[in-house]
């Protein structure tokens, strides 16, 4: 099975085309390095130029094999890594001028080939990315990415592509000088053609200043680099070692650095934590609900309520290219929405992310709205009006009346049953609950769920309707707090009870910051808003009461007015532009307080609260799976990608561990920490959530 | 007419004095928001409309052929057309007009017509002289050539032609608008006192109807800004207007003589307006109940310098075509160029009744963007009848360069 094809042009040119039979995409696995390796070796000395180039319509190469890096160990995954090293080197020896020529996706091993080219000429479509990501999934670019990127660009720029995992457009790429050049697709080949005809030399850049500079430019970058990830990434201080040593030494060696590297860093959890968020993140595309069949495309939505989420969606929706509907009751509040939208439109293009002209069309497709109009074309309303079931539930009732049997009505709330919600309809089976979270353009996750009465033809619906906007779902079952919430809550709970007893604002959050989380559970309350989290604490203590309660510090804090980000203070507040501990706050906190614990102690209540919550939702089938969980809690909440997610994290802990420490917890602190039965009972049978080890 | 050309809908933008808030929003974004607001209102499926016809008088030099930039950006299907049409004051008219011409020779039968106008954002431009020097400046080479170039520049070439102000001159009479209905005032022996009595009315009238034009109105949410400001409302017609406050203004066109004041002149307006409009068939075949029909209607030319008096023959020619004139129809609307303007018509035809003469106020009060009036005129004609129980309305416009329009209206 012939995995490139080569031509060969009178002018002595051969042209390499990638084409991976029966796949989109092309990747390296052995195969595919032998037979690149075989077809150089046979061209390399007669050939007067070579180009590579891919027949794939989205994907020039989309790096490694990912299964090989997964399977591969010891020896084999040596060769591997060995084998991909040698053959860009024989490229990177070739006499002859070869050329690049990259249009869709270049990431990785893709990328590697390239920079064992002399030239990379790319397009400027919306799917040609380049870059070496390889940190995100905690290995480091081992294929001469390391070596050779700093050479190309720079040690600074190298640093930040590599340590950063970053994937940039081609016009970036070319401002950085990671390509030397851009071409339409249709003439893609041919300017890869002519330059071959008269080619110009590589690029020689002024290494020596590098040499120098890194003595500089390592300390900071390393500062950088743990100041973000607290040191839980081991793939950063690794690359940037391998990159900064790299600089003094000949290829040779750091090659050989780089081969070393990645083979120890292939072996820790870390790494295969990472490519597993990887795997579930596609198993998010490719997310379907059994039994049902293709869902009709949803083309004009409706967003009932223009607040912070209302016009959030709708912003994100009309930037994917859906006319939107955004109504509300008045005029002002209208006005507030597209201020909002405006708002985010300036800054997706501040950011790169849109020009003008998309920005515009975006704004376009927003039609802003009072009162009642017809429905009739709308295929979705989603509702994202104030948080009061009554409302809500009226609401509902008039969408019943006003829209066609065909369009489906969905709820954005956090809190509130859909099961019920779906009551006030004639047709519950069309209600579902989609909910995004906050801030919709950064958070990729969005909550599917399902009812007693949704039908399957409506989940598989809103699923759809949720990979076609670029979201990640989770397929959830009407439930208090649904899925995020619901896990998230006892851990916020905890450290507000934390605080209440004495415990020191900065301490409580870095305990979880050091734990991997993205934000501590402190300042998480704070944006959120306090009155949200309680609101939400109601919910779940009243539909929990066995293990759920409100903390009575919030409710202290909340008649003081201290209402977090949204009222400028809360457990935090703004001075001088940095954010630092309120210390106001203190006066609500508990006026007897008992012994507080360390850091650590603070760490394990919290994160096994956590958990506890989520073996629940298992054992309750709030969810299908454990991969479920773990998917919503790092994609919805950040918890800490290289565990793996909380119940990653309770198997490499082993069920007998976290029950034993639940059980010493819940004899010191409170019945809220019980090991969930389902724990109690993996326990005892020595289960875990995964089968794979 | 066997199929008449009937009006199912229609919506408009506040309108705003030029300079206020309106001012940031161009003419192909003002057309723009009206047609969508149209468009949700109705639940129309855009798809399904032939052409986009609009009058626009001061297109955006970045948007030509605003009525096509209007309807792509209102998400009509790239394979509807459009066109933008020009009879200065009678825009707006024109706009519908040509609708009827083109189901008259079978060139459609739904369209979406109307009219936009942001006087706010007429340019100003560069004399021909400097702009000759510029041109001299981008083609000079090497540094002595550029400084030479830039040396030929004096301080007069930086002073801009006003083109809001070459726009409303008559190029043919030499005299601008204003002149024009100075010219009516001394003929017609129009005093100023009686002049801001109209004025006056036309506040009165417009202040008072604010609740009833609000149906008819969409809200312009504005684009950035720190505080959440939607326009809701029209900002010309002033509820405590005196005729104190309006003794008190200079004439405007003829300094020493003059009695045509700002306060007896229609405002300068940035504003749209948007008409769904189709075959009487094709709205009965769709189950949409129409909200008037065009019944006839009248293009006269006549004198430049007193192009006030163009609706003096336009409804005639109407009356003569159609059998209905001012004395026998329920409304007439005479767009209020100039409160002298408007009173010289007046004298003229004779027979209308003051009491259905613009009911709820004019342009004096509401404003003028001149490619949108005309349409406006016939949106709040057919809402008015629809409150009165029906009937007819002639709605007609002066027009600059010497012509009137008439249109006969029916909402049965």
């Amino acid at each position: 099975m012939e995995l490139i094809h080569t031509e060969a042009l009178d002018s002595g040119i051969h042209v390499l085309t990638f084409d991976r039979p029966n796949s989109g995409a092309n990747i390296f696995d052995v195969e595919t390095l032998t037979e690149l390796d075989a077809k150089v070796s046979d061209i390399g000395q007669s050939a007067t130029g070579i180009v590579f180039i891919s027949a794939k319509p989205s994907i020039f190469i989309a790096g490694a094999d990912l299964r090989a890096l997964e399977s591969l160990t010891g020896d084999a995954l040596r060769d591997f890594i060995a084998l991909g090293q040698s053959v860009f080197n024989r490229i990177a020896a070739l006499p002859c001028p070869t050329v690049a020529a990259i249009h869709g996706a270049c990431v990785g091993g893709g990328y590697e080939l390239c920079l064992a080219c002399r030239r990379r000429i790319a397009t400027a479509a919306r799917a040609t990315k380049i870059g070496l990501p390889e940190t995100q999934l905690g290995i480091l670019p081992a294929w001469g990415g390391s070596t050779r990127l700093p050479r190309l660009i720079g040690l600074q720029n190298a640093l930040d592509i590599i340590l950063g995992g970053k994937t940039v457009p081609a016009k970036a790429a070319l401002k950085r000088g990671m390509i030397d050049d851009i071409a339409p697709q249709e003439s893609l080949r041919d300017a890869a053609l002519q330059w071959l005809a008269k080619p110009t030399p590589a690029k020689r850049r002024r290494h020596s200043l590098d040499r120098l500079s890194v003595k500089v430019i390592e300390p900071i970058a390393r500062r950088r680099m743990l100041e973000k990830s607290r040191g839980h990434y081991p793939a950063l201080p690794k690359a940037l070692e391998v990159i900064t040593l790299g600089i003094n030494d000949s290829i040779a060696v750091s090659l050989q650095r780089e081969r070393e590297a990645v083979l120890e860093l292939a072996a820790t959890p870390e790494c295969r934590n990472l490519i597993r968020v990887f795997h579930l993140q596609e198993r998010a595309k490719k997310l379907r609900v059994p039994g049902a069949g293709t869902p009709a495309p949803i083309a004009r939505v409706a967003v009932i309520g223009a607040g912070l989420m209302g016009a959030s969606i709708a912003q994100w929706l009309s930037a994917r290219g859906l006319r939107v509907l955004m109504r509300d009751i008045d005029p002002e509040r209208v006005a507030d929405g597209m201020r909002r939208v405006s708002g985010l439109y300036r800054d997706a293009v501040k950011r790169r992310l849109l020009d003008a002209t998309e920005a515009r069309d975006g704004m376009d497709r927003i039609s802003p709205v009072t009162g009642e109009t017809p429905l009739d074309a709308v295929d979705l309303v989603i509702e994202a009006a104030v948080e009061k079931m009554d409302l809500k539930k009226r609401i509902f009732a008039r969408l019943d009346e006003t829209t066609p049997p065909h369009t489906l009505l969905a709820t954005n709330t956090s809190a509130l049953s859909i099961t019920q919600l779906a009551t006030s309809t004639s047709h519950p089976e069309r209600v579902v609950g989609i909910h995004f979270f906050n801030p919709v353009h950064r958070m990729p996750l969005v909550e599917v769920i399902t009812g007693n009465g949704t039908s399957t033809e409506t989940a598989a619906s809103a699923l759809r309707f949720v990979q076609a906007i670029g979201k990640m779902p989770v397929l959830v079952h009407d439930s208090p707090g649904f899925l995020v919430n619901r896990i998230l809550l006892p851990y916020m709970v905890e450290a507000a009870d934390l605080f209440a007893q004495g415990g020191a604002v900065q301490e409580i959050d870095s305990a979880m910051l050091d734990f991997g989380m993205p934000m501590g559970p402190l300042r998480l309350t704070d944006e959120v808003g306090l009155d949200v989290a309680q609101d939400v604490a109601a919910t779940l203590a009243a539909a929990f009461p066995g293990h759920m309660h409100l903390p009575a510090v919030l409710d202290r804090m909340l008649a003081g007015k201290l209402l977090g980000k949204k009222s400028g203070r809360g457990f935090y507040l703004q001075s001088k532009g940095k954010t630092v501990p309120n210390p106001d706050a203190a006066k609500y906190r508990d006026s007897s307080s008992g012994p507080v614990p360390d850091r650590a102690g603070m760490q394990r209540r919290m994160a096994l609260l956590m958990v506890n919550e989520a073996a629940r939702c298992i054992a309750e089938k709030v969810v299908a799976e454990p991969a479920d969980v773990d998917f919503a809690m790092i994609m919805g909440a950040g918890f800490a990608p290289f565990r793996g997610g909380p119940l990653r994290y309770a198997d490499s802990l082993g069920a007998p561990a976290v029950v034993d420490a639940l059980r010493a917890e819940a004899a010191q602190s409170g019945a809220h920490f019980t090991p969930c039965d389902l724990l109690q009972e993996m326990s005892a049978a020595n289960r875990r959530f995964y089968d794979d080890p | 007419m066997s199929d008449p050309l009937v009006i199912v809908e229609g919506v408009r933008t506040p309108f705003c004095k030029a300079g206020s808030d309106l001012a940031a929003l161009a003419a192909d974004e003002l057309g723009r928001i009206a047609v969508d607001a149209l468009l949700t209102k109705t639940g129309f499926d855009p798809a399904l409309v032939d052409e986009v016809i609009f009058g626009c008088v001061c297109q955006p030099v970045e948007a030509q052929n605003v009525a096509r930039v209007i309807a792509l950006r209102a998400g009509l299907p790239q394979s509807s057309t459009a066109a933008t049409v020009h009879r200065n004051c009678a825009s707006g008219f024109e706009a519908i007009t040509t609708a009827a011409e083109r189901l008259l020779s079978g060139h459609g039968s739904i369209f979406i017509v109307g009219g936009t106008e942001s006087m706010s954002q007429v340019p100003l431009i560069y004399t021909k002289e400097a702009a000759k020097k510029f041109g001299a400046l981008t083609r000079a080479r090497g540094y002595a050539g550029k400084l030479a170039a830039i040396a030929a520049f004096r301080p007069w070439d930086f002073k801009p032609r006003v083109a809001l102000k070459l726009g409303l001159t008559d190029p043919v009479s030499g005299l601008n608008m204003g002149e024009t209905a100075e010219v009516l005032a001394r003929e017609f022996r129009i005093s100023r006192a009686r002049q801001d009595e109209f004025a006056l009315l036309s506040h009165q009238r417009a202040a008072a109807a604010e609740a009833r034009l609000a149906e008819e109105i969409c809200p312009v949410y504005l684009p950035g800004g720190k505080a959440a400001h939607p326009v809701v409302r029209d900002h010309g017609p002033r509820p405590n207007q005196s005729m104190e406050a309006l003794a008190k203004l200079k004439p405007v066109f003829d300094r020493r003589h003059g009695s045509v004041t700002a306060g007896n002149s229609s405002q300068i307006t940035d504003g749209a307006v948007a008409l769904l409009v189709m075959a009487e068939s094709q709205a009965a075949a769709l189950g949409l109940k129409p909200i008037g029909r065009l019944a006839g209607w009248a293009y006269t030319g006549c004198d430049p310098a007193r192009m006030g008096l163009g609706p003096v023959s336009a409804i005639r020619k109407l009356q003569d075509a159609t059998g209905h004139g001012a004395g026998s129809v329920e409304l007439i609307e005479i767009n209020e160029a100039f409160a002298a303007q408007v009173l010289a018509v007046l004298q003229s035809l004779a027979d209308v009744p003051e009491d259905r003469l613009n009911v709820n106020g004019g342009a004096i009060a509401l404003g003028h963007p001149v490619g949108a009036t005309g349409a406006r005129l016939t949106l709040t004609a057919l809402k008015e009848l629809g409150r009165r129980g029906g009937g007819r309305a002639i709605v007609s416009a002066c027009v600059g360069g010497g012509q009137g329009a008439a249109l006969l209206l029916e909402r049965l």
